[in-house]
């Protein structure tokens, strides 16, 4: 009975007029970058972050996460109407939306995807729901050396899971922690790398890496590879599915939920291998795969389930222990942090507001995306129409001013630029930007952690082998360090008795996304 | 494009000798209590290590994707070069001109638009924003010769 009284003080919350108000502006700000191609959650996120300074750290939370589920929502529509995913998580979209638009289906597409993705929402929140707890509770018992391993865990999977290849995930994750070393020292609060700079002081300010990384570095990476888009000309019309198409996504969407939820519990995992994952799983299921890629229902239910349904996981490992799972979810960290809140397994019992405040703002959220998905689907359709060259400029001159209005400081300005410029150049060398903000996030809690491990331990790296939980956690961080080699060792064996092999179809799909 | 990949990973260990090499300069502390240049000389060399790895690979590998247009790479190259025009011109031109201009080179030179749309998009953006974030939300922009 305790989480009905639990989920009743979120709905206390969520309910009052004004967070109302951001968990709407969420959902529509996020709805509406889903469907511009070119403008990511990330750094909507990261250009709202100086917006919440002001505001309660519920409404802030309830407004990010808001953008973040509700980006989901809209980034199929483009996929299905245009051939191009609004975001990399509506990628596999395409292939079957798309070919059902062409066959005058666009508006069963449609319904499909935002009903399955308004069930997977809301079946991934009870989730999130009954599991964040316990698991909140099981990591109070994490000391300094558990802290340690789990940190080095969740790297690893970020950088395994985040992009294609696994030592340039490694390698971003790197320099966010050397990054995150500038400024004070975590436990002796000596000055690091700062040079004289009296302004890197406090280190590099977060928000303006992330706004300089997301904002500038992906208008730039779009001026290098245009975008095109040519609305498909057909009326939506037809809405609601047939019974039968009914009965052909109901398991999907139901299996795509599932699915989702725990890849997306794991950090890095995230909506996008989810909804790949998903998408191959009904595909090998179907009595009929040969429809795959022709305009199967199946194959927009599923995916459009998981990725809603693991972008609801990845608030897990945030809530519970502290570690965003992706770029988007980083920021929310960072928006708590600034607000004093700082997630982790404390987080329920200290501030049960902000927690279940943000689980009932999630079921309205769901509830208003499926509005404002279905009945207005035209609002969106127009909205196609904008031009990203009217809209690349604008982009541009909120992040300089945004930057500029964090401290009033035309310094942070240049240090946005420069970011931009890193980003950019991370982009076109296929390095991906979330493992190095997750790492600048996460390194001086890893610091300090390992420190305070290796002073109570009086030097002995046993610490983090004698304990179990925390030989567990490494274990497994090194599993995955080891996995590619693993599968080279595999695939030369196989490919000396049954002559060459492609491997199997996720790493390759995960390449095409992170060229997104 | 083995040369690109190769140049990006003696980058790579560029970056990580540079920072294990300004650890040193830092307290290395003990095992026992290790001091503020005790983690940035691990990662560094953590870093060195993976940078080894992606020269391996760079070397091994057979990868043949095609590079982007030369001219898309001028435009992003000007872009930036006119963003940091900006960031040493807001304090002297102040916003609202510094806005008009970036929007303005945007939509002649990044994405061209006819003279009508740039200047009056230019306009329209320097000036809104400027009432929203300045007048409105009370954001000290800088203001400049011209609105000084």
């Amino acid at each position: 009975m305790e989480i009905f009284n639990n989920l009743a003080t979120g709905f206390a919350v969520a309910l009052t007029p004004i967070n109302l108000l951001y968990c709407f502006l969420g959902s529509f700000i996020g709805t509406t970058i889903g469907v511009l191609p070119g403008l990511g959650p990330p750094a909507t996120i990261a250009l709202l972050l100086p917006v919440t300074y002001g505001i309660p750290a519920a409404s802030a939370v309830i407004l990010l996460a808001g953008i973040f589920y509700g980006a989901m929502y809209g980034g199929s529509t483009t996929s299905i109407l245009l051939n191009i995913p609004g975001e990399a998580a509506s990628v596999v979209t395409c292939l079957d939306g798309y070919q059902m638009a062409r066959q005058g289906r666009a508006g069963v597409a449609l319904a499909i995807s935002a009903l399955g993705s308004f069930i997977a929402g809301t079946l991934s929140i009870v989730g999130l729901m009954l599991l964040a707890p316990p698991l909140a509770a099981f990591a109070l018992k994490f000391g300094p050396p558990e802290n340690f391993a789990l940190l080095v865990l969740g790297l690893m999977m970020v950088g395994y899971l985040a992009g294609a290849s696994m030592s340039k995930g490694l390698i971003m994750a790197c320099v966010g922690l050397l990054l995150g070393t500038v400024g004070l020292d975590p436990i002796m609060g000596s000055q690091r790398f700062t040079y004289g700079i009296f302004k890197l002081s406090d280190g590099f300010e977060f928000i303006l890496v992330a706004m300089g990384l997301f904002g500038i570095g992906e208008v730039l990476v779009n001026v290098e590879q245009t975008i095109k888009a040519e609305i498909f000309q057909t009326r939506v019309r037809g809405l609601l599915p047939s019974r039968e198409e009914w009965r052909a996504a109901a398991a999907p969407i139901a299996r795509g939920s599932l699915l989702g939820f725990f890849i997306g519990v794991l950090p890095g995992g995230g909506a996008i291998i989810s909804s790949f994952i998903s998408y191959a799983l009904e595909k090998k299921l179907s009595r009929r795969p040969e429809r795959f890629g022709k305009g199967a229902v199946e194959g927009v239910a599923a995916p459009e389930a998981a990725n809603n349904s693991a972008a609801t996981g990845s608030f897990i490992p945030l809530l519970t222990l502290g570690i965003p799972g992706n770029a988007s979810i980083a920021m929310i960290f960072a928006a708590l942090l600034i607000h004093g809140v700082r997630p982790g397994p404390l987080l329920i019992t200290e501030k049960p507001e902000v927690f279940w405040g943000l689980i009932a703002s999630m079921y309205l959220g769901n509830l208003m995306l499926l509005v404002l998905n279905l009945p207005l689907i035209g609002l969106w359709v127009k909205l196609l129409r904008i031009r990203y060259a009217l809209l690349a400029p604008l982009i541009l001159v909120f992040v300089l001013i945004g930057a500029y209005s964090v401290n009033n400081s035309i310094f942070d300005v240049g240090i946005t630029v420069a970011f931009g410029l890193f980003g950019y150049l991370m982009r076109k060398f296929d390095f991906e930007p979330a493992p190095l903000v997750l790492a600048m996030i996460l390194g001086p809690q890893l610091e300090a952690s390992l420190r305070r491990s290796l002073i109570y331990s009086r030097g002995d790296l046993g610490v983090f082998f004698e304990r179990p939980i925390a030989a567990t956690l490494l274990a497994l961080a090194l599993l995955m360090l080891l996995s590619p080699l693993f599968r080279w060792v595999l695939g030369r064996k196989l490919s000396q008795t049954v002559g060459p092999v492609s491997g199997p179809g996720v790493a390759e799909d995960r390449s095409d996304v992170a060229s997104k | 494009m083995v040369g690109r990949d190769v140049a990006v990973a003696a980058m790579v260990l560029g970056f990580g000798a540079t920072a294990a090499y300004e650890s040193t300069k830092l307290p290395f502390g003990t095992a026992h209590n290790p001091g503020p240049g005790f983690f940035p000389w691990w990662t560094s060399v953590v870093l060195d290590l993976l940078g080894l790895v992606l020269l391996v690979q760079a070397l091994t590998s057979h990868s043949t994707i095609t590079r982007e247009g030369r001219s898309r790479v001028t435009k992003v190259a000007l872009l930036l070069v006119v963003l940091g025009a900006y960031t040493f011109l807001l304090d002297a031109l102040g916003y609202p001109l510094c806005a008009f201009l970036l929007v303005l080179f945007m939509l002649r030179a990044t994405y061209p638009q006819r003279w009508a749309v740039a200047l009056g998009m230019a306009a329209i953006t320097a000036v809104g924003s400027y009432l929203i974030f300045a007048i409105w939300l009370g954001v000290p922009l800088p203001r400049g010769l011209l609105f000084g």
